[in-house]
């Protein structure tokens, strides 16, 4: 503790913060030149919440902005979301970021004008989830992270190839709450440095591939008195269950549809930054559950893949599935039923849809 | 050890026992004496409180202590546990998966429960009468190590340099604690916690707790026991390397199972193996919104250190 101690106390050194934001405020104004050839071009992307793919090596400097969303039932709710630096292109959730396995990701995060909050909790950061960084890029200010801005750099091994995710790790349980989160996925890289299309490591290869982001709202905590430590925080009510950013509340409002070639196989990450249990299926229309393989949790391969027609994804954790799609054409509707964590009891309107066309 | 010696030690159990004792370096009881009373705990620390709790206490002039005192013993041990219930409700004693009698033990009286632990692992022991007794405080973790008391998950199992036993847990103070604690009547549909701990502590002092804070040097294995004696399923999710499930309440894995966190579910068990990986310091906390708060103070719920050094 004395180690994490004199750790906060170096990161309150003015002359350090200043640095930092020197670093910071001069990264942001080299990004703004060339912010688009930050997002990749992803052919094989069906879905994700539309959101900006960046690749985790281009330097890209990501800002915070407040992203007001209109809910089912008409009410208003403020989300705080990362996006690319210079794109207009802001959502809940924030950019994909991907690297390439054994590539040294190289990106920034500048909170000059992003809403937060006051002392101790001011400021945003980027913990890489489920890339076992180094305590310098880890992005936890109780053990030194700078909250104004920092620029974040580590290379991951094939173990990690696979879908992680990244969030703000300032006071997480109104940060990540408020929208502080994206998907972070590791890929399989040729002999060029190119993007393969496999699973993990050693895995099957997938046609084609499609985000998925888990979240839920309590509106309580997105409140204008829901700051610092307050009792607001001791309990947690979700109103609204999203998928990449949209509620689906049925099979005929999905939150996302996407459209891939039958026969081909797709895979779907699961990226679990919901605060309840969860419970995923693919149904065709009929209803009748539809098998699929589990190939990694939390981004590494399971000792062997498991078909199974139902899976649970809990909070933090991410699931890498496949799936190949019939013959003949046809929709699926691959969902999410969020259930308490007490007694696994479904929410209403816990259950999101999404469709698939093929 | 000279041969003559050896053959000496061999004549006695007691000498096998004082033998045991030295290796493991740690006292080894088979029989134990618990009391279950009403009392106050306190969670230190902004947003902690004093909760009205039942709990377990092995010291017959001491009040409850949350969780209950730790029971150990190695595989294939005989164990004698003697509960007395010094409160004013009836309660029972089981340790899951180990014990199945669940007979109620009137105020007042007592009950002395005689078995073998066969298997290594961890277990729950709790008053299994309801969920408000468990909830209330009554629990507490079962260790069943290797025979021999040796660094390994079970005989023949994987190998650990260190070992930490977590026990989570979660309290309603105002809707359950404090009612039931009065002698009110508990409406169990609603439960809202507000009270997440580690190892019967909020966050601020169990990231300072030696024996919580998972510390080891850089390339040593952790063999990390987790026991969820709360209502509420819990996700522990760890920062600079990924574990490895070998134990999933009490069925071994087969082929140890990769994660990053790991969801526990309420009234069950798990042990992982924690390779530390990284220099320096590293929060492990659950990864669900309010369970990382003690009333609300960011950091003082479910969470603790991982030290790499
Ligand atoms: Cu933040
Ligand atoms: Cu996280």
């Amino acid at each position: 503790m004395k180690a994490l101690f004199s750790l906060m106390q170096d990161t309150l050194n003015a002359a350090w913060v200043s640095r930092l934001l020197t670093l910071a405020i001069g990264l942001f104004f080299l990004m703004d030149l060339a912010p688009m050839e930050a997002v990749a071009a992803m052919g094989k992307m069906v879905g994700g919440g539309g959101v900006d793919v960046v690749n985790a090596t281009s330097g890209a400097t990501l800002v915070v902005q407040m992203v007001n969303k209109t809910m089912s039932d008409g009410k208003n709710v403020p989300f705080w979301v990362f996006c690319v630096s210079g794109s207009s292109n802001c959502h809940l959730p924030g950019p994909t970021l991907e690297l390439g396995v054994g590539q040294t990701a190289n990106f920034n995060l500048n909170v000059m004008g992003a809403p937060q909050e006051m002392p101790p909790y001011q400021g945003h950061t980027i913990h890489p989830h489920g890339l076992d960084v180094l305590q310098s890029e880890d992005g936890v200010p109780e053990t030194g992270a700078a909250v104004l801005g920092d620029n974040y750099k580590f290379t991951v091994d094939t173990r990690y190839v696979g879908s992680h995710m990244y969030h703000c790790h300032v006071h997480t349980v109104k940060h990540l709450e408020m929208g502080m989160y994206a998907a972070f996925v590791v890929k399989a890289v040729d002999n060029l440095g190119n993007f393969t299309n496999v699973i993990n490591q050693t895995g099957p290869a997938f046609d084609y591939e499609w985000n998925w982001v888990l979240s839920t709202v309590d509106p309580a905590y997105h409140a204008d008195n829901a700051v610092g430590d307050s009792t607001v925080f001791a309990d947690y009510n979700p109103k609204y269950f999203l998928v990449n950013g949209s509620e689906g509340l049925s099979k005929t409002a999905p939150a996302e549809t996407v459209t891939a070639a039958a026969g081909k196989k797709i895979a779907i990450r699961l990226v679990g930054i919901h605060s309840v249990n969860g419970t995923f299926q693919i149904k065709d229309a009929n209803g009748s559950s539809q098998s699929f393989v589990i190939y990694n949790r939390d981004g590494f391969a399971l000792p062997s893949p498991q078909t199974v027609t139902s899976l649970e994804v809990n909070p933090g954790r991410t699931v890498d599935v496949m799936a190949t799609l019939p013959a003949a054409s046809g929709a699926w509707y691959p969902q999410i039923t969020y259930k308490s964590l007490r007694n696994a009891a479904a929410y209403t309107n816990g259950t999101v849809y999404t469709r698939l066309n093929f | 050890m000279d041969v003559k010696i050896w053959r000496m030690f061999k004549r006695s159990e007691w000498y096998i026992a004082v033998l045991l004792l030295m290796f493991s370096g740690a006292s080894w009881a088979s029989t134990y004496t618990l009391y279950i009373k009403s009392g106050n705990w306190v969670v230190n620390g902004s947003g902690g409180a004093t909760i009205k709790v039942w709990g377990f206490t092995d010291a017959p002039t001491a009040g409850p202590i949350v969780p209950g005192p730790l029971l150990e013993s190695q595989e294939g041990e005989s164990v004698t546990i003697t509960v007395y219930n010094q409160h004013t409700l009836p309660h029972n004693f089981v340790v899951r998966g180990i014990t199945t009698d669940q007979t109620q033990i009137p105020a007042g009286g007592n009950r002395t429960y005689v078995f073998t632990t066969s298997t290594a692992g961890v277990y729950l022991f709790s008053d299994t009468i309801n969920s408000i007794n468990r909830e209330m405080g009554l629990y507490g973790a079962f260790v069943v190590h290797a025979a021999g008391g040796i660094n390994k998950a079970w005989t023949n199992g994987p190998s650990f340099d260190i070992e930490r036993l977590w026990v989570v847990s979660d309290m309603d103070k105002s809707r359950w604690n404090d009612i039931a604690g009065a002698g009110g009547t508990v409406n169990t549909s609603v439960y809202k916690p507000n009270y997440f701990m580690m190892n019967g502590m909020g966050g601020f002092d169990a990231m300072r707790a030696p024996n919580t804070v998972l510390q080891g040097n850089v390339g040593q294995v952790g063999l990390v026991r987790i026991v969820n004696a709360g209502q509420f399923d819990e996700s522990l999710h760890f920062h600079a390397n990924h574990f490895q499930i070998i134990d999933a309440d009490g069925a071994r894995l087969s082929s140890y199972e990769p994660g990053d966190t790991i969801n526990v579910k309420a009234g069950t068990t798990a042990m992982l193996l924690y390779k530390f990986y990284r220099l320096g310091n590293y929060p492990m906390h659950v990864h669900t919104a309010q369970m990382e708060t003690a009333n609300g103070v960011y950091l003082n719920g479910a969470a603790t250190l991982i030290v790499g050094q």
